[in-house]
């Protein structure tokens, strides 16, 4: 709350905001649902001197598929959760979507704004990445499409460039199972302590662990124990142990890295056997 | 009529707004012990105003029990967040701006951050010596240790201990540590002071209206009769508003802009204004094998932060609550007030009562299960009744530790299995001594106007008097008015803490009406209890009236994860005869609630003195989601006394979570029981 009082643009189309982002660059900072962004100036940490606003943007507020579920950046949690579609054909996403905060920060907070953030603490990425989506980048001459686990690259920090937008999320629509378990060492409202995706798309078994460290955490290579095999007890528990063993966690308000070791290598194993069961 | 708080009607503190007025924020040592070696603020514009070292020197000091505290740390900053300096500007922004370009040099000192540390010798001086405050909240007798940092002990001597243990067939003892707390009100701290002449006018969020008057008066060298203290409702307070806050700076900002000047803090300021005492408290206790109590030691270490505040009388408190409410021959207590480099502690809502009943009651359990005895039939065996006489030698009459007891268990089944149930019974005192007074005038229109200094937080203190006066009166609540409190009309009052405003102001209220019948304009009336503890024996009258109740948990445990899922939690808690039936039960739902945020969520943390969570992110208090069936009842008595219930349901809820988690083995001592501290509790099982 300290410095001059911020420039706000609005842009009123995609275009628009485009150019704004082109021009501007990262001298000015995006304001998608603003919930997270709120408590960064409210601190402190944050004074930006020019912010734009992409409330206006109509072109980013679509739910809709093609096979695929396309979301716009700026479509709410709250939007997301409550989607017939995405609990009929994209359950566990829309669950993850769901033990986001409160009603209230659902009802603004944002699919891009919580990609684009990419803090460690969140649980959409992590149920994104198992689900093998991409997000789509855009700048005012060209696109591209990035899948979420490289997107983010660490501590909030992303892939995003100096020109881009991130305008969409796509998650593919070949999904056999999926399931998302939120770890709370807090209140129901907390961020997670420890956040399980898991996911079988055409047959292979996708585990992401998230809100450990700086970013979703995913080893092809253990899950690979589980392909063309039926998800037993014993493997459930094998590769609870070696994410455990795989993951280095970080120690904050929520828990030691060493408590946080052993709910990942839990955790894991009930979001297999969730699967299994489910 | 619909409620102000509900229409957006109401003017909190932070709503109050005088013309021309100012807006000030407070800079903060970034230190928790450092020596101030210069304060510049000439790089600052000439359109605001700054409050630096030197304008306060020459102010006298105050604090209600010691008096520790300068408007501004004047040589040194003895926590990180203690205010170096102030400035106020025509904008809260153009303030913050011109706070930046203050220029501070410190040089760091030793510091202290634990109570154990600290209150052991060669530890770090906090403060060098501890002057005795004036104040009447500094009404008992105040034991500092000169050369340590022990600002009060507190002793009570019943019986012979040591022949009591020598006596005893079972022996427990165990270590306990409790987590700073911050009271989260959802209006913060706001003051506004303005000038008149020599007569200074403050409207501030406060539970002590008189309190804050004397130490204004004294920290400016007026006449109380020269200040004038208005006390808009609060939006919460829990103990946080009380004493002297951000008043003392808003005032000499004031005086030196010439014009009025307000505070209200940030949110995470709220952190470094007063927070709830974090203890350490050690339990012994002995009984025969038949499970009578023969035995008890008590010491309590209460960390009081840079300054005392009403520290001293939390340890004290802290002291006779932990002996609980109990027949117990031989009883010894020593409790500790000391200073660390940490922000200051103070009344928090049960009143050091949480802290010491928490050690109290968990090691009941442990005794319990060296005896292999009922927990309930052991607290049973041992409770307080009529005509008991207390650890202090005072009798105790209307006593109903047992029927606050069965209530809780039945509540939870308790005879149709005790795993993971809990119980925790507690006794708490109201200020004593204390008084209360009350005026009620009439006019031509037959409207009544109650002009008292009962401080309206949240708790409807105000509904209930008016209440009480219109049933009095016989007439409609709506012809009883209560204005804001102002210490330029309303009579003296002790404080509104401690729960005793429905109980004391009511019973002067009763005397108030009596009166206006003879006079027919105007009725007067007033109570006092006499009593207090003799600080190095303990002996005498802790309280004229005792707050009782009991409280019962039912979990179960994720045991792979230490999570805790609460399936209930009751409070029973002894009401006597029931003025605002809404109101009390509203009281206890949320002191249930707060207990079980104690319980399980919160604590403040500390990095080298640093407060690392100051914000409701980082700091989790409960959601409604994360609160159990929660139910409650109040035991009534027809004909009996009006009983405080602002507070009673807080401090047994830990305890009573803490002993179910035993029942299942798991053996906790420290609070907020985390998971990952009952995972190792589990682990050590």
């Amino acid at each position: 709350m300290t410095g001059d009082t911020p420039q706000w643009l609005a842009p009123a189309s995609l275009r628009e905001a485009l150019q704004l982002r082109a021009d501007h660059g990262d001298d000015a900072t995006i304001v998608a649902g603003g919930t997270y962004l709120g408590i960064l100036m409210n601190q402190g940490f944050l004074a930006p001197g020019t912010l734009i606003s992409l409330h206006r943007v109509p072109e980013l507020r679509f739910l809709m598929t093609t096979g695929e579920l396309h979301l716009g950046a700026m479509v709410t949690h709250r939007t997301v959760e409550r989607s017939p579609l995405v609990q009929k054909r994209w359950p566990a996403l829309a669950r993850a979507f769901s033990v986001v905060a409160s009603p209230r920060v659902r009802n603004q907070a944002t699919v891009g704004g919580v990609l684009a953030d990419a803090d460690y603490a969140s649980d959409p990425p992590s149920m994104l990445t198992a689900l093998g989506a991409r997000v789509v980048l855009r700048s005012s001459t060209a696109e591209r499409e990035v899948p979420v686990e490289d997107f983010i690259t660490g501590y909030y920090e992303t892939d995003l460039r100096e020109d881009e937008l991130l305008v969409e999320v796509r998650v593919p629509g070949n999904v056999e199972r999926a399931v998302y378990r939120k770890f709370r060492s807090r209140s129901t409202e907390d961020r997670p302590c420890v956040a399980v995706a898991a996911a079988v798309t055409a047959g292979r078994l996708r585990v992401v662990v998230g809100a450990v460290t700086d970013r979703p955490q995913h080893f092809p290579e253990v899950c690979a124990v589980a392909d063309g095999m039926p998800l037993t007890a014993d493997i459930a528990a094998e590769i609870g142990r070696r994410y455990a063993e795989l993951i280095d966690p970080i120690s904050d308000s929520r828990g030691s890295s060493v408590y946080r070791r052993r709910v990942i290598a839990v955790e894991v194993r009930r979001a297999l056997e969730d699967l299994a069961d489910g | 009529m619909a409620d102000p708080r509900i229409t957006g009607a109401i003017r909190y503190s932070q709503d109050v707004s005088l013309p021309d007025m100012w807006h000030a924020c407070i800079l903060r040592s970034p230190y928790p012990h450092a020596r101030i070696v210069r304060v510049d603020a000439s790089a600052l514009p000439e359109d605001v105003v700054a409050l630096t070292p030197e304008d306060v020197e020459a102010l006298n000091r105050y604090g209600c029990q010691i008096q520790d505290q300068t408007v501004l740390a004047i040589d040194r900053a003895r926590f990180a967040g203690d205010p170096v300096a102030a400035v106020a500007a025509p904008t809260r922004r153009a303030a913050e701006e011109a706070l930046a370009l203050i220029d501070v040099e410190y040089e760091e000192l030793p510091a202290v951050f634990d109570v154990d540390e600290a209150a052991a010798a060669g530890s770090p001086l906090v403060h060098e010596k501890h002057h005795i405050s004036d104040n009447d909240a500094a009404y008992f007798g105040i034991r500092p240790i000169e050369g340590t940092n022990v600002c009060h002990r507190f002793r009570i001597r019943h019986g012979d201990a040591g022949a009591g243990f020598a006596e005893a067939d079972v022996i427990v003892e165990e270590t306990y540590h409790t987590a700073g707390a911050q009271h989260a009100p959802m209006e913060p701290h706001a003051s506004l002071a303005r000038w008149q002449g020599d007569r200074l006018e403050v409207w501030t969020g406060t539970q002590t209206p008189f309190n804050l008057r004397m130490d204004l008066a004294g920290i400016f060298g007026l006449p109380q009769e020269q200040i004038r203290v208005v006390c808009p409702p609060m939006g919460g307070s829990f103990g946080a508003k009380t004493f002297v806050r951000t008043e003392a700076i808003a005032a000499c900002l004031a005086r030196k802009a010439g014009r009025p000047v307000k505070i209200v803090l940030d949110r995470n300021e709220e952190w470094l204004t007063l927070n709830r005492h974090p203890a350490t408290v050690r339990v012994t206790i002995g009984a025969r094998r038949d499970g009578t109590l023969v035995a008890k030691r008590v010491e309590c270490w209460a960390d009081t932060g840079a300054y005392a505040d009403c520290g001293p009388g939390v340890a004290q408190k802290m002291g006779y609550a932990g002996v609980g409410p109990y027949r117990i021959p031989n009883v010894a207590v020593d409790s500790h007030c000391v200073y660390t480099n940490l922000p200051p502690n103070g009344a928090f809502r049960g009143y050091g009562a949480m802290q010491s009943v928490w050690a109290s009651e968990r090691t009941m359990d442990l005794l319990a299960d060296r005896l292999g005895m009922d927990p309930l039939e052991l607290r049973l065996k041992n409770v307080l009744v009529d005509g008991d006489r207390f650890c202090t030698g005072e009798q105790m009459h209307d006593v109903h530790f047992t029927e606050c007891l069965r209530a809780a268990a039945d509540a939870i089944a308790w005879h149709e299995g005790r795993r993971g149930k809990g119980l925790c019974v507690l006794l708490k005192g109201m200020q004593t001594p204390s008084r209360a007074s009350i005026v009620i005038e009439r006019d031509d229109g037959n409207v009544y106007t109650v002009r008292c200094a009962t401080a309206e937080m949240g708790q409807g203190a105000r509904y209930s008097i008016r209440l009480m006066a219109s049933n009095l009166l016989g007439v409609d609540i709506e012809q009883v008015r209560f204005p804001d409190p102002d210490t330029d009309v309303i009579p003296y009052d002790t404080r509104t803490t401690s729960s005793r405003s429905t109980y004391m102001m009511g019973r002067a209220l009763e005397g108030a009406v009596r009166d206006l019948e003879m006079d027919g304009r105007r009725g007067c009336g007033e109570v006092a209890n006499a009593g207090g503890l003799d600080p190095d024996t303990g002996q005498g009258i802790a309280s004229t009236h005792w707050h009782q109740g009991a409280a019962a948990a039912a979990l179960r445990v994720d045991e792979e994860t230490g999570v805790v899922h609460l399936e209930r939690i009751h409070a029973s808690v002894y009401a006597g005869r029931v003025v605002n039936r809404a109101g009390g039960e509203l009281q206890n739902e949320g002191s249930m609630i707060m207990g079980v945020g104690t319980a399980l969520l919160e604590g403040i943390i500390f990095d080298n003195g640093q407060t690392t969570n100051a914000n409701l992110s980082d700091y989790c208090i409960p959601a409604a989601a994360d609160l159990p069936a929660l139910t409650h009842n109040l035991i009534e008595k027809e004909g009996a006394e009006v009983h405080g219930l602002g507070e009673t349901a807080l401090p047994p809820i830990p305890a009573a979570i803490g002993n179910a988690l035993f029942s299942l083995g798991i053996h906790v001592t420290d609070l907020p029981m985390n998971p990952e501290q009952v995972l190792e509790a589990i682990d050590r099982r």
